[in-house]
């Protein structure tokens, strides 16, 4: 049956893309050998030698030239082009300057390209995607483009009574559409929810008991304040950010034999965490990851580490277009909801990103460079390390200095073989400062060049085929009428300006909306990183703009931000909504329920630690490999990032790829999954350690310890059912305890912990 | 309304939803099964709303494909075609003059012309050259095509191998067992489904080599270091230490009973169902997987068959896999870069062949045998090919010697055997010395998208959208040779 299921529901899928892809084109089909000609002969051309007087801002003779429509439509008295017969085309006539009209004016086109235009029109006009030219004008119109709107909450007698302006929306929606909301989930699944969604980590059984006994109608609010207080918090709203942020601790691969780490990596996974627990507003966390360096000026340089957001990209060994490509696709997407990438070698085939925005953005990056030396994030804290690391930093000194004295005469005589010799000392002191526990951390900065790259567009993303210059400045969709250039050094700073901006349509909403997709499992808009014409539209669209005004208003406070969220009702529903609301609603686009959430990889390998008593709460530093350090019960946040070859447990759990900007986890069922549960060396100990802290307590009646399982397990008490057929397995593994090195409490103490309830929230 | 049609961020319908959004019961599955019969839906593009349930369940292709599994056996390194497939007797005239043209740039600095120290002969009913380095492949000729004519973009590894394996040399693309494993899904859910083998460690590029890239992890290849033989360092977590069968057997009977319970108590979530399904999937592939990396459960005379060695193992391991239905083998030479041969080619490619010809000749006629053949494409290649010149010796490099050969990503040889492709047969020619692919030339993406037709794709159709762009395997290239299909 299930099988069959399967295959029939792809079948229905099918048909429903098929039909609304049929809906949305109707295109000619040109050989993909014409449509390349055309890319790559035609295309840069036109764009080159056309565009200007015939594109998207002049249309002389009301001609333009940039979509086949338009080609075909001719000027406003005739046609230009007649498809397959070049030697009938104006447009041939006028390039050839053959005629009385000479085109273009300032010179005639090669031979070749006047050739290569014969050979398209040949080809019956080969184009590849029918769109029409992305209208500046009209783009704006598309909703992501507009303001934010000042929205007041919907009212009536219903919504009246409502305390939360998120519910007045959601219930106005649901209202309309004849649903009702989901009852409140109760107190222990609630507790149970916010500290997963908060914190990341399961609430103990006295914070469970504590809550549950505590009647104060605020006693909800203050578990939400007290948790948003947590230095956990950060652990677990920076990790989120990560993910945008594609951290790893490796550079990938660069060669062999090469070291790939980022020794301080770490730094900028601290400073992160760091700045969600300090509620830092998130216009300076933008302006700080795109530009301390321009930024921080005092003694304090700790914020420089903000910067690793742009540099532990990926370093596709060492290919400068791609390093930058990288960093712009981060910052666009992450902050923007913009894939601007897609305007690296075209314009943008849906969104109004020219080509030319895309190198003006370019330019900014070219004109940045990383020091050869990492600045020290002062002031250094003095750690228990910090003695034995400086001590061993004079020894390497004295050694490299004793080396220099005894080999001046080969300094002056053969430089070459000196600076060959010293070398290896040089590199134990630069090795000893980037892997010393004790050596004071370091910001992975960006600086502007001494002097400013002009950039140019590179025709076809062609980096040998550079074509016009453009200036470095902002995108024209998101800049205010008469665009600027930017005029400070690389311009990073002012691009970081008009991105964190109350007048930039974009930021508040995209972050708005990843925060909404944290703690409901999808966003308002379902496209996290991509707003453009190609993404969803929100669901609730007022909503999504009140919200971003109001975190704009607040001093754009995250924590304001999910505290509101988290204080409404909505987000209190259970996740057992009414049957009317499954059928009418089957995806809950209007939330008549919560979703139910499976814990990605770091609450769940979390989790199992804090259930088994062994969690070690430690706060930041180095990372660690846990492959290397299977004994490490630090949170999973802090484990070493190998993107080059990314261990079993986080592909299998779907980690997010730290390749590339990830705008959210992907959700897969695999058996692999299970394997690492049943069979894992980290698994099997934390049963154990489970099971030991029911000895440690000193429990001995099995009821009891049964009891107390479940309570630290899953936050509940025991149904007599389950108590029984727990005894009944305690019993039959019992029988045959010598064919197994699990005891029959570490046995069970597994089950619970591979169990559904365990790995799913409500 | 715009439809998404596959997307990672538009996903995760769940069973229900999706029923109910299409306002049909029961009835609508057997519509849907109907249209998928008549062969009008594109489910491997649509898959994705049901791939968080299981991703790896076996889906339709476009249109119905002579192959059905792939095993790519990569000669990582770059073999000389010159020395194996592709015979240029003009270099023994030529030997130690320069060529009459100027020498292609390369990576490095080329001299005289260089004839093959190996001997060709004809093989077959098709009479096709093939030098002694694959005398026991060449048993097989009448069954392969050889293709002479491939051309790559750049004479360095690490970009060829990301070109050949992903289809774009420097950015994050799936590889071809990803994208085929996405589309296909795969027959045995016991194994993965995309599985690497590579004995000793890495091949340059490491895991990217068959990455998912974009795609969501569980299509990345499963890697296996061969010269391993215990099951638990193939494949992790494949077995508990701790616990016998029966005891963790009793342990998913009772996990299943509280499962069926929590579900039980709640309205419908066909992700519980799946994870359940998940414990039960994960049980048997313990015995499953063991049992297809055991080769002592071969009868002695197919192990002879395929001979001693490393690469004897690994060919027979990747049969027994892909007659289990795993989808896409790829077998690797070794760590690093075996196959290149900048010195001592005449040693080293010798030794290099006598480790894998008789291996891969065997695994040919195996295959045929068991009717296997026909719905398996093999696929035989390194990331490019050598120059018939000889290199020139450089500080540094290659110690002196003049006995080797550059890479040469402008022409080079591979085949493909069995999944819809003319056997006997050659594909397109080099110059006559070997150096640049002149006639009928087959570029990288011309051997995908051909790879992604003989499996039932529409190179041009099967995408996936990712940030905001329909990937796609062949980028905006591709052309299908359709000359080389049976």
């Amino acid at each position: 049956m299930s099988q069959r299921f399967g295959a029939a529901l792809l079948a229905l899928v099918g048909w429903l893309a098929a039909a609304s892809a049929q809906e949305a084109t109707v295109k000619p089909s040109f050989a993909p050998e014409a449509i390349e000609h055309f890319e790559k002969r035609v295309r840069p051309v036109l764009i080159e030698k056309c565009f200007d007087c015939h594109g998207p801002k002049q249309q002389k003779a009301s001609l333009r030239l940039d979509s086949r429509q338009a080609v075909l439509k001719g000027s406003d008295t005739q046609i230009v082009v007649v498809p397959g017969q070049p030697e009938k085309s104006l447009l041939i006539e006028a390039i050839k300057q053959t005629g009385e009209l000479k085109m273009p004016p300032k010179g005639k086109l090669s031979e070749e390209d006047i050739a290569a235009i014969e050979q398209w029109i040949r080809d019956g006009l080969a184009w590849p995607e029918d769109t029409p030219p992305a209208d500046l004008e009209a783009a704006r119109k598309h909703w992501a483009f507009q303001p934010v709107r000042v929205v007041h909450p919907p009212s009536g007698k219903s919504l009246e009574a409502l305390a939360n302006p998120i519910d007045a929306f959601i219930l106005a929606r649901l209202e309309s559409e004849g649903l009702q909301p989901a009852p409140s989930a109760d107190r222990r699944t609630l507790i149970r929810r916010l500290y997963f969604d908060l914190l990341g980590l399961p609430p103990e059984p006295d914070a469970i008991a504590a809550f549950l006994e505590d009647d104060d109608p605020a006693a909800y609010e203050r578990l939400v304040d007290r948790l948003l207080a947590s230095p956990h918090f950060g652990e677990r709203w920076g990790r989120h950010w990560l993910d945008v942020a594609r951290y790893a601790n490796e550079r990938g691969y660069v060669g062999v034999n090469v070291d790939r780490t980022y020794p301080f990596a770490y730094a900028y996974r601290d400073w992160v965490i760091r700045a969600f627990n300090e509620d830092r507003s998130y216009k300076d966390f933008i302006l700080l990851q795109l530009a301390a360096d321009q930024i921080v000026t005092g003694p304090d340089k700790r914020d420089l580490a903000a910067m690793g957001f742009l540099t532990v990209g990926r370093r596709f060994i060492n290919n400068q277009q791609e390093i930058i490509d990288d960093r712009l696709d981060v910052t666009f997407r992450g902050f923007q909801g913009l894939t601007i990438s897609c305007a690296r070698c075209h314009d943008h085939k849906y969104d109004p990103i020219p080509t030319k925005d895309y190198y003006s953005l370019y330019g900014v990056f070219a004109s940045s460079q990383e020091p050869d030396e990492l600045p020290i994030l002062e002031p250094v804290q003095r750690g228990p390390q910090t003695e034995a690391f400086e001590r061993e930093l004079r020894r390497l000194e004295e050694e490299k200095a004793r080396f220099e004295r005894e080999n001046e005469a080969m300094k002056r005589e053969r430089p070459r073989e000196f600076s060959e010799k010293i070398k290896p000392f040089e590199n134990r002191i630069k090795q000893l400062h980037a892997t010393h526990p004790g050596a004071p951390p370091r910001g992975m900065v960006l600086l502007d060049a001494p002097k400013p790259t002009e950039p140019r567009v590179f025709i076809r993303g062609n980096a040998r085929n550079p074509g016009p210059g453009v200036p470095r400045q902002f995108l024209e969709i998101l800049s205010p009428q008469g665009r600027k250039p930017f005029t400070s050094g690389s311009g990073r700073l002012e691009m970081a300006q008009a991105i964190a901006s109350e007048s930039n349509p974009l930021t508040a909403r995209v972050f708005v909306n990843r925060v909404w997709g944290h703690l409901f499992g999808r966003g308002l808009v379902r496209t996290p990183s991509d707003f453009g014409t190609r993404g969803e539209p929100p669901t609730h669209p007022e909503l999504l703009d009140y919200l971003a005004a109001r975190f704009m208003e607040e001093g754009w406070s995250p924590k304001r931000l999910i505290r509101l969220i988290v204080l409404s009702r909505t987000y209190q529903q259970s996740c057992e909504g009414d049957a009317d609301g499954y059928r009418k609603d089957p995806e809950n686009r209007l939330l008549s329920r919560m979703n139910r959430r499976r814990l990605e990889l770091e609450p769940m390998r979390d989790a199992m630690l804090a259930v088994a008593g062994d969690l070690d709460p430690s706060f930041g530093g180095q990372a660690v490999d846990f492959l290397k350090n299977g004994r490490s019960t630090r949170r999973t946040i802090y484990g070493f990032i190998d993107r080059q070859n990314l261990p079993g447990m986080y592909r299998i759990f779907d980690f997010a790829s730290p390749d590339t900007h990830s705008p959210k986890r992907y959700e897969t069922t695999v058996p692999q999954q299970a394997l690492f549960l049943m069979n894992s060396p980290f698994v099997i100990e934390r049963a154990r350690k489970l099971a030991a802290r029911l000895d440690a307590e000193e429990l001995t009646e099995p009821r009891l310890r049964i009891r107390r399982l479940y309570h630290l397990v899953y936050g509940r008490d025991p149904r007599s059912e389950e108590v029984d057929k727990a005894l009944a397995f305690l019993e039959a593994a019992e029988a045959d305890r010598s064919e197994s090195q699990l005891s029959p409490w570490e046995q069970y103490a597994q089950v619970l912990l591979m169990s559904n309830e365990f790995v799913f929230v409500e | 309304m715009k439809q998404p049609v596959s997307t990672l961020e538009h996903l995760a319908l769940t069973r229900r939803e999706l029923l109910h959004r299409c306002g049909m019961g029961f009835g609508a599955l057997m519509l849907g099964e109907l249209l998928r019969m008549a062969g009008c839906l594109e489910t491997a593009q649509a898959s994705e709303s049901t791939s968080r349930l299981n991703p790896l369940a076996p889906k339709q292709p476009h249109f119905p494909g002579k192959a059905k599994r792939v095993i790519h056996l990569f000669m990582n390194g770059g073999p000389s075609h010159v020395d194996t497939f592709d015979p240029k007797p003009k270099l023994a005239e030529y030997a130690g003059k320069t060529l009459p043209f100027e020498n292609l740039k390369t990576e490095r600095k080329t001299g005289a012309a260089f004839p093959s120290p190996f001997k060709f002969q004809k093989y077959g009913q098709s009479g096709i050259e093939v030098s002694e380095l694959f005398h026991h492949t060449a048993q097989c000729i009448d069954d392969i095509c050889v293709i002479r004519s491939m051309h790559a973009d750049v004479p360095n590894h690490e970009p060829s191998l990301l070109l050949m394996n992903c289809g774009e040399a420097r950015q994050i693309r799936p590889s071809v067992g990803s994208w085929v494993v996405y589309g296909l899904g795969t027959e045995n859910q016991n194994l993965p489904g995309f599985i690497a083998m590579c004995p000793g460690g890495y091949p340059i590029q490491e895991s990217q080599n068959w990455q998912a890239g974009f795609l969501p992890g569980v299509y990345q290849g499963t890697y296996i270091d061969t010269k391993h033989t215990t099951i638990e360092k193939l494949i992790e977590n494949i077995k508990n230490h701790h616990l016998p069968l029966k005891q963790q057997r009793r342990q998913l009977d009772l996990l299943r009973q509280m499962n069926e319970e929590y579900q039980k108590r709640r309205q419908e979530d066909a992700q519980l169902e799946a994870r359940l399904q998940s414990f039960e999937l994960a049980f048997r592939m313990q015995m499953e997987a063991s049992d297809a990396f055991d080769i002592s459960k071969e009868p002695q005379a197919i192990r002879d068959m395929y001979g001693p060695g490393t690469q004897a193992r690994q060919l027979l391991i990747a049969r027994r896999l892909i007659e289990r239905g795993v989808r896409f083998v790829q077998v690797w030479h070794g760590e690093g870069q075996p196959w290149d041969s900048h010195d001592d080619l005449e040693v080293n490619h010798r030794r290099l062949a006598q480790q894998c010809d008789r291996a891969i000749g065997a695994l040919l006629r195996d295959l045929k045998q068991r009717g296997l053949l026909d719905e398996t494409l093999v696929i035989w290649g390194g990331e490019f090919g050598r120059t018939p010149t000889v290199e020139l010796p450089q500080p540094g490099a290659n110690a002196g010697k003049v006995n080797g050969r550059d890479h040469n990503h402008w022409g080079f040889t591979m085949w493909l055997a069995g999944g819809g492709v003319k056997g006997g047969y050659v594909y397109g020619a080099t110059d006559e010395f070997g150096f640049q692919a002149v006639e009928n030339k087959v570029h990288v993406h011309d051997l995908h998208a051909t790879i992604l037709h003989l499996l039932g794709f529409d190179h041009e159709k099967f995408t996936y959208r990712y940030a905001g762009r329909d990937f796609r395997l062949t980028d905006v290239h591709g052309r299908v040779v359709k000359e080389i299909l049976a």
